[in-house]
């Protein structure tokens, strides 16, 4: 008997060693929640390919970022992680006015939801690259839409039947433009610093009520706000001199004090992409990102000098894969990887992912 | 059969197993040179330090690995009347590894299974036949980690959009004290309760080449019915 236990433990013994083999795995990879679709309003910052059109897409352009295989922006990245269709531009178009760049007129794309377009303000129709703007700013040749947000939020509505269903994902964010337009209105005097500031305050509450008036307000239950990300701390401005980067950041914080305040009490998820870019700014090696302060691309080589355009072919020389600009402004794909990441840890925080 | 003689039948085998059961009571003491098992469940309760993941990821990303429950099952071997050694195996807990930290509110991001064979040295004390013998032990752990899970937060926190992030808990030797005590039940039955710490750092990696350290350091707490031959 004594003989038959030593058998009996030693054979549980081995059993417990054999089913300790198995090897690990994904795991349950579905998020919390079960997303339809997702829709982006905002700007190049979320804008999937609405001027991939004419020559712009024959050099393998379309978004902000280092244009390839891997140039994913964060709304592409979430979409992937939800498991929702990959995001395709609701509008696409380009009003230019470049020879070698023929104009295409604006369509729009039934069943696409990513209304972000390049350029785009919150509520002023003519931003960046608008061709309003030209000649007095050259880069308005180009013709972008612009299609502000305001308008954005108002087409889906007319396609969607005046109504979120409720198991959209939706994104929010915008801001930066306001900043250029605005900023550009101080160097050419046409308005004060403190106008400036002023205008961008205006922004960020406008921005808010169409959030809670015509998102929350309207069924949607699950929406992202993104606020504006210092705008100091770019490439862009390290060419600029102390005062105005100073006048940039208030910009940028008066305008996300007008968005917060705004949403106060609205049933969103604000995610501070401010705090985010001063804690990026501050540790790159913290995120990995080689180099902070540079573009990756190399827009000497670029049929115009914007990431619009930027490929994997017209980066510097050396590895810029960990570096977070792709231009002046706009990320790398590893650039959008660590804000997706940042997005994400939010939304799984508050139960959405 | 007669009802009558099925109840015979029964007595009959009541009886045979009583008197094996008083053969091998003849020598049921916890005395040297004698043989014990036991079989029961045991909680494991992890007390983890977290270091930080390592970039690129939110600074002071950390980890915690919550409690797990299973049955186990030990041998012992009496070399005297108060020195032992104890082999200790438990079927595999699975335990839910959590964000903590920067991480904190994320909820669960994996889990991952272990079994943690032991081999103790102890002394207990009393004499061999007391009722009562509690003991003291020192001993060798192998945490075996094993099964790995991520989840979907794990793939949105580290390359969201991206394939699956998959974690590897790397294995680990560790010290483990123990404190317990048995209680005489009937013949040759015990009955075991037991509480130790173990002392285990490991250090797991994910499959974007980010890893973090911890420091387990888990206590055990078990209780067993034992068999003294």
């Amino acid at each position: 008997m004594k003989k038959n236990i030593r058998i009996w433990a030693f054979s549980a013994a081995a059993s417990v060693l054999l089913a300790a083999c198995g090897g690990g795995g994904d795991g349950d990879q579905s998020a919390k929640v079960k997303y339809s679709t997702l829709v982006t309003f905002g700007d190049s910052l979320s804008d999937v390919g609405t001027y991939a059109v004419s020559a712009v897409a024959q050099v393998g352009g379309g978004k902000y970022i280092v244009n390839g295989a891997n140039g994913k922006n964060w709304t592409e990245l979430l979409a992937k992680q939800i498991a929702v269709a990959a995001p395709c531009a609701a509008q696409t178009g380009l009003a230019s006015v470049i020879p070698g760049i023929p104009a295409v007129a604006p369509s729009n794309h039934a069943g696409c939801t990513s209304y972000a377009q390049g350029g785009a303000r919150v509520t002023d129709p003519v931003g960046p690259g608008n061709i309003n703007t030209y000649p007095a700013d050259p880069g308005g040749a180009l013709g972008q839409l612009t299609d502000p947000l305001i308008n954005q939020i108002n087409r889906h509505l007319a396609a969607a039947g005046g109504s979120f269903k409720g198991d959209e994902l939706v994104t929010v964010q915008a801001g930066g433009n306001d900043v250029f337009m605005n900023l550009g209105a101080v160097s050419a005097q046409l308005q004060t610093p403190t106008q400036a500031v002023t205008a961008m305050g205006v922004a960020g509450a406008e921005l808010a009520a169409y959030v809670k008036n015509l998102i929350v307000a309207k069924g949607a239950k699950y929406v992202v706000v993104v606020n504006l990300p210092d705008v100091s701390k770019t490439p862009f401005a390290y060419t600029l001199d102390a005062p105005t980067q100073g006048l940039i950041q208030t910009m940028s914080t008066t305008f996300n004090a007008q968005l917060a305040a705004g949403l106060s009490g609205v049933d969103v998820l604000q995610v501070d992409a401010y705090a985010q870019s001063l804690d990026q700014a501050a540790k790159p090696a913290q995120y990995g990102i080689s180099n902070g302060t540079n573009p990756a691309c190399d827009l000497a080589k670029t049929i115009f000098a914007s990431s619009l355009v930027c490929t994997e072919t017209t980066l510097i020389a050396g590895d810029v894969s960990k570096y977070q600009f792709a231009d002046g402004v706009h990320p790398t794909p590893y650039g959008y990887q660590l804000f997706a990441q940042f997005v994400s840890s939010k939304m799984i925080a508050k139960g959405w992912l | 059969m007669k009802p009558d003689s099925q109840v015979r039948m029964c007595v009959r085998t009541l009886l045979t197993a009583s008197a094996l059961a008083c053969a091998a009571g003849g020598a049921t003491a916890q005395s040297a040179g004698h043989w014990m098992v036991k079989g029961g469940f045991n909680g494991i309760a992890p007390q983890v330090k977290s270091g930080d993941l390592s970039p690129p990821g939110l600074p002071g990303s950390q980890v915690d690995v919550k409690s797990a429950n299973s049955v186990i099952a030990s041998a012992v071997y009496m070399l005297t009347d108060h020195v032992s050694f104890e082999a200790f195996i438990g079927l595999p807990y699975k335990h839910d590894v959590v964000g903590a930290g920067a991480l904190s509110g994320v909820g669960k991001i994996g889990s991952v299974k272990q079994v943690s064979p032991t081999i103790f040295a102890q002394y207990r004390f009393m004499a061999a036949d007391a009722g009562f013998r509690p003991y003291l032990g020192v001993g060798l752990t192998y945490a075996h980690f094993y099964g790995e899970e991520g989840s979907g937060a794990l793939t949105a926190l580290t390359n969201p959009g991206g394939p699956p992030t998959r974690l590897s808990a790397e294995s680990a030797f560790g010290v483990t004290l123990q404190g317990g005590l048995t209680v005489r039940l009937n013949g040759p039955w015990y009955l075991d309760v037991m509480v130790s710490k173990s002392f285990i750092k490991n250090s797991t990696r994910l499959s974007t080449g980010q890893s973090v350290d911890t420091k387990l350091d888990p206590v055990s707490t078990g209780l067993s019915i034992g068999y003294q031959f």
